[in-house]
């Protein structure tokens, strides 16, 4: 590879864009879009939805994935790699720094009462998140009965999810969830 | 099951350990938020290495960080339980291996296979990893089942997701004041 140039394009924008995903990498999806599609054309429109099927598919940090495959598309396997350590790297050193903050004032008054104010509004997002997942998934209502039913399940104690996934993913590729 | 945080501290977890819980939490993490679901079993149910309290405290921080949310997660255990490198050994678990695989499998894919027949599995996957999300937010949200302000301040956060087209992060700079402000008002009463 003589031209570095697209890699260390992509790379220093995936550490730019990961440093400022707040919620989440999906939030800055759309910016990611446009930089490797309408920006640079490294990337089909088709490729990019590819790549997000696939990275939902497959076990791991889905969006990390994402972005290795558009690095692996740009650069081969040394861009891929370079691609993976820009989405985590960055905000890993900023979760550190911030939780020991964090940590070291877990007593400090002013804390129980932030921890009061934003746990709550953080567990309703998550229980949101799931909705909208479940909203999109449900394409009928099979799909609809297999996110209540998993969610039914879930509410046990120590239930193991995986079977859960499994039997999903199983009647869904047997096509009967679809239509 | 609601145990006071400072006890003991949490139990201290070998390095290997952290590495390898990590690893099987991102390797079950399917279909999107799924971490979430893992990250709580292992370090809540399975290690004890925190309390569902401490948990959600981990939770909202990453919630309100940048980056990969569940990555966050791994750090903070990581870094709870053996500082700096208990943190690396978290993120070496949750991604070195995890990607290898799946980075091989999914151009493997792209290369031999029509993305189509991935659709329904897809499909199935997703639906099942939504309805594991929304049964981890109620569990965590039972410790707080006698607080009507908290309750109320989920309830708005759910809205603002499911009800309203207005991004993440929006909600959250809306309700993030507010929450403060409720407990402020209510005198930090509660724990």
């Amino acid at each position: 590879m003589s031209d570095l140039s697209a890699p260390v394009a992509l790379t220093g924008h995936l550490a730019l864009l990961s440093s400022i995903s707040f919620g989440g990498i999906p939030s800055v999806l759309p910016d990611i879009r446009h930089y490797v599609v309408e920006a640079h054309g490294w990337l089909s429109d088709r490729d990019f939805a590819n790549f997000f099927a696939i990275a939902q598919a497959l076990p791991g940090p889905n969006m990390i994935l994402m972005m290795t495959l558009i690095g692996w598309k740009v650069g081969g396997v040394p861009t891929a790699v370079a691609s993976a350590l820009a989405t985590f790297g960055p905000p890993c050193t900023m979760y550190y720094v911030a939780y020991r903050l964090w940590d070291r004032f877990r007593d400090a008054p002013w804390q129980r009462i932030v921890r009061a104010g934003l746990v709550p509004v953080t567990i309703g997002l998550i229980i949101g998140g799931g909705t909208v997942v479940a909203r999109a998934a449900a394409t009928n209502w099979r799909s609809a009965a297999v996110s209540a039913a998993a969610a039914a399940v879930m509410l046990r104690p120590r239930t193991n999810p995986l079977w859960l996934l499994i039997a999903a993913g199983a009647l869904g590729g047997l096509g009967l969830l679809s239509r | 099951m609601e145990m006071p945080v400072d006890v003991a501290g949490p139990e201290r977890a070998s390095l290997l350990a952290l590495f390898g819980e990590f690893l099987k939490v991102s390797l079950c993490s399917v279909g999107g938020g799924g971490g979430i679901v893992w990250a709580r079993r292992v370090v809540v149910e399975r290690r004890g290495w925190m309390n569902d309290r401490d948990f959600a405290d981990v939770l909202s921080l990453c919630q309100f960080m940048p980056g990969p949310n569940v990555v966050g997660i791994t750090v903070c255990v990581g870094s709870r339980l053996r500082g700096p490198k208990g943190a690396l050994a978290g993120v070496a678990g949750f991604t070195v291996i995890p990607l290898a695989i799946s980075f091989s499998l999914g151009t493997w894919y792209l290369a031999n296979t029509d993305i189509a027949a991935l659709q329904g599995v897809l499909g199935g996957v997703s639906a099942a990893a939504a309805g594991l999300m929304i049964a981890t937010g109620l569990r965590l949200l039972l410790p707080w089942r006698q607080h009507p302000s908290a309750l109320a301040l989920a309830a708005l956060a759910f809205a603002g997701l499911v009800f309203t087209s207005l991004p993440l992060l929006a909600v959250l700079l809306v309700l993030a004041p507010l929450g403060v402000g409720v407990a402020v008002l209510a005198g930090g009463r509660r724990r």
